[in-house]
Parts: C-alpha cells; structure tokens; sequence
C-alpha cells in the first residue's frame, strides 16, 4: 500500500500548494499534452515531472512499479503500429520461409513513427498523473474536486472506497493465504472455486461493513451527508506562477 | 561437386536464418501477449487516446453516471446504508481487479474486471458509478488507467460489462437457469463485452489514418489468448460467488433483489 500517496514524505516543495491549483495546472497540461502533434511537448512534460519526482523524494521501486505499465503498453503500441498499420514499407518478410508462407511479417515506417508519437503521449499524460498523485494526499484530492462542482455523493463514494480499499485488501490477503495453506490453488479446479469463495466473502464482508458503519456514523450525527475539508482562499502567488508555468507550456503547444 | 556443396551450404544458411528469425518473432509475440496481459488489459492506459476520442467517450459515459448517481439519491434517501455499501462496492471492484489469476495459454497472470458482480448486486446503474469510482482510483494512485481515459474505460468496463452482466443474469433467471449457470454466463459475457469494448476503442482511437476493421481485428486476436480464458475465469468466479452468498446469506440476496423471497428458502 505504500504505492498511495499518504506513505510518501509528506513535507515537500508542492505539498503547501493548493490541491485545486495542481489539479487545474495538471488538467491543463495533460489536455495540451493529448492534443500536441509532435514530440517535444510531451518530452518536455515527461522530464519535468520526473525531476519533481525526484525532489519529492519519491521511491525508486515504487516509481519504476508505477511506470511499469505505461511503458509497457508504449512498447506494445510501437509493435502493433510498426507492424500492422502504415503504408511506407521498410521491410517485408514471408513466414516461416519464403517458399511456404503462413504470414507476412511488414515493417512500416510511418507506423512505427505513429507508434512512438503514441507512446511519447502515453508516458507524457501518464507523468502528469503520477506527479499529481504522488504530490497530493487523497483527501485533498477529493477536496479539491468537490471545488470543481463534481457531485458530493460521488465523492462521499470515493472516500469510503479509498478508506475500506486496505481493509478488504487486508481480509482478501489472509483468506487467500488461509486458502492457499489448505491447497486452496493446488489444481484449477479448486483454484477457481477457492476465488468464487474469497470474492464472496468479501461481498458478505461488505455487507457487515456498510452496515456497521452506518450504524457507527448515525450514531456521529450522520444524515446522509459526509462533510468535506474547506477550501482555503487561492494564494495569489501561486495563482500567478501557475498562470506563468501554463504561459510556458502553452508556448511549446503552440510552436 | 562444388556447386552442389555450396547451394547446400547456402540453403541450410538460408533455414538457419528464417529458423532464428522465426524464433525472433515467436518470442516478439508472446512478449506482446505478455505485455498486454500483465498490463492490465481491461483498463485502456493514459495518453493512447487522442482528445477528439477520450471526449467522445467521456460524451458517452458522463449521461450513464448522472443516471447512477440519480439513483443512488434515490435509494440512498430511503436506506442510510447503501451510500456506505455503494462504497465498499467500489472497493471489492477495486481488490478484485488488482487479484492476479494465472492465464495457462499465456503463462502469466492476468485480473478480472469485476464489474459483473456488481452488476448482478446492485444493479447496471449503481454499478456503472461504482466501476466509475475505482477506475478513478486506479488512475490516480496505481497508473491503471488514466484521466483522460476514464470515459472510455467508464464504457468499457462499466457500461457494457455491467449491462452485459446484469442482462445475462436477469434473462438466463427468467429461463429458469440455476443460480451457478446464470452467474458463470454473466461473468463470461460482461467480461468478454469488456474486452470487445476496449478492442474498439483501442482500434479507432490508434488508428491514424489506416482503416479501423483490420486494426480492430489485429488488436481483438492478440487479446483473443488470454481474454478467452479469463472470461471463463471470471465466469467462474462470479458464479461461485453468488452460489457462496446464496448458501451462507441468501437475505443479501433477496435485499439487493437478485432473489425472490420465496426463492431464498
């Protein structure tokens, strides 16, 4: 679980700035960064927040945990582009020989230019993300969204999922090592009927909870409505160095 | 004699190279369906879709979300509870599609979507919020997923695998199928809906400006060997998950009206 946010340092550069100036500055980027036609905007993009990665201290395992995807459906982009679409053949090989063809094997080149353009996008939009995330605590996340008028039962929702998100990954890890103790996964067979079991177990769990919670909370006064933190006024300087950092992006966008 | 050793010579070269050559392909390709596999194939990644596509889907899934958040207004006035409960729904969603389950074709791990299940619970609607909520969660915190595709994730794995899901149940119950046959179809079809679902939308929006059917049907094959599998995976699962609550609570049933009372006894 340390791969949420709240496990991270919490004092650092960004973690003063308002939650809503991050979310605006990173929405903006990210849209910049989806519709640019080219590479250099989203490089860009890419080192600046692996450098506020870096300065927020944020752990290697973790990052490379992070990025291991992305990357990797980047690379998969890059094939199924170079390989399956385009019209500018660099090479084009019969399998498995040339005498007894299966398949053709075709290299383009204006796919595999499209694939990196893809997979440059990719891992810009996904560095926006990840520094928004790694630099900003889930409830002032949440705090902030109710700022941009998202609906407050929506919210409510995502906070008592991100709060019982450890407690059932917590009861789904003991049932699973219970199960796997009593060769639970020792055939197919049992296997699945091992996870039919522990998915329902966590739904009966669910269950419990959610009414023990409410019960927990009515007696707190709850009426159906979570309250959320309270937004602070902007700070004009951050205002104003956002404002200018957009500027700059912008002007990259543009060229 | 010597044009005879030669040619020999050159066609073993010739075997040689297509052999290494073929093996460099066979590894290139289980390396996709690899990549594919362990990276979460459900979930369509941050940046892949252009803005004109990750609006258009965002277009399609926000009306669906209105309507689940309608409903959950509704019930939620008349139970305190279900708030709660549509919450730790997200949260079983959010566990179950973070479980690994082993893929034999493949010889890696891949997860379900989970979306079936909370589709056969609490209904397509309040499913569709609850998919909404872990996708958002998996795209801040985990890289599943991403801003700017949690629209087109929102249909793919909410929309249709919970419409997919829920429909199956509800018609296969109204045919008289056993609680184990309905679940098991309902986990296959919403999770084979998903992937078909996500196919397409991979498809139109990587695209450029080759034509979207070969694409589609390039991108559905490579998912066909381990989807294929998982969908039954997943079939299983749901199944036994519904089998397990109807033994042990059969009430939680008939409360989330997946049973009639008489039903339940």
């Amino acid at each position: 679980m340390e791969l949420f946010s709240e496990y991270f340092k919490k004092e650092h550069m960004l973690s003063k700035v308002d939650a809503r100036v991050k979310i605006l500055v990173s929405l903006a980027v990210l849209s910049m960064v989806l519709s640019y036609k080219g590479f250099a905007l989203p490089l860009l993009v890419t080192i600046l927040c692996l450098f506020l990665c870096i300065k927020i201290r944020i752990p290697l395992r973790v990052f490379i945990l992070r990025f291991s995807e992305p990357v990797f459906i980047a690379l998969v982009i890059v094939l199924i582009k170079f390989l399956f679409s385009g019209k500018e053949i660099i090479f084009s090989i019969s399998l498995p020989t040339s005498h007894f063809s299966l398949f053709t094997l075709t290299g383009h080149r204006d796919g595999l230019m499209d694939g990196l353009f893809i997979a440059c996008r990719i891992i810009g939009a996904v560095s926006v993300v990840a520094a928004l995330g790694f630099s900003t605590p889930f409830t002032e996340i949440m705090a902030g969204l109710s700022w941009f008028k998202i609906p407050k039962s929506f919210i409510e929702i995502l906070m008592f999922a991100y709060r019982y998100i450890f407690v059932f990954l917590e009861d789904a890890f003991v049932i699973y090592n219970a199960q796997k103790n009593r060769l639970g996964y020792s055939s197919i067979k049992r296997g699945l009927n091992s996870f039919g079991t522990l998915t329902g177990s966590l739904v009966i769990k669910a269950f419990e909870h959610s009414q023990n919670t409410t019960t927990a909370m009515i007696q707190r006064g709850y009426d159906g409505n979570m309250p959320l933190l309270r937004h602070k006024p902007f700070k004009s300087s951050e205002l104003i160095l956002s404002f200018l950092f957009l500027i700059a992006m912008g002007v990259v966008w543009k060229i | 004699m010597k044009i005879q050793n030669s040619s020999r010579i050159s066609r073993d070269k010739i075997q040689s190279f297509f052999k290494r050559l073929f093996t460099v392909h066979c590894s290139l390709f289980t390396l996709f369906l690899l990549f594919t596999d362990t990276a979460h194939a459900m979930h369509i990644s941050e940046g892949i879709l252009p803005s004109n596509w990750a609006a258009f889907w965002f277009a399609i899934a926000i009306p669906f979300v209105a309507f689940g958040l309608y409903r959950l207004k509704k019930l939620s006035n008349a139970d305190l509870s279900f708030k709660p409960l549509v919450g730790l729904m997200a949260a079983i969603v959010f566990v179950i599609s973070c479980m690994p389950i082993p893929v034999p074709t493949a010889g890696t791990c891949s997860h379900p979507a989970g979306t079936g299940i909370s589709g056969i619970l609490v209904g397509p609607a309040i499913s569709i919020l609850v998919t909404a909520v872990a996708l958002l969660i998996q795209a801040l915190f985990l890289a599943h997923g991403g801003l700017s595709t949690w629209g087109a994730d929102i249909v793919s794995m909410g929309i249709m695998g919970s419409f997919a899901g829920y429909l199956t149940f509800r018609g296969l119950r109204a045919l008289k199928a056993n609680l184990w046959i309905a679940g098991f179809m309902a986990g296959i079809l919403a999770d084979w809906a998903t992937y078909t679902t996500t196919s397409i939308e991979l498809a139109s929006g990587i695209r450029g400006d080759s034509p979207f059917m070969p694409l589609f049907w390039k991108i559905l094959i490579a998912f066909l060997p381990t989807q294929l599998p998982l969908g039954i995976l997943e079939g299983a699962m749901t199944a036994g998950m519904v089998v397990l609550l109807y033994k042990k609570r059969p009430d939680l049933l008939v409360k989330m009206k997946v049973l009639k009372p008489e039903e339940a006894l």
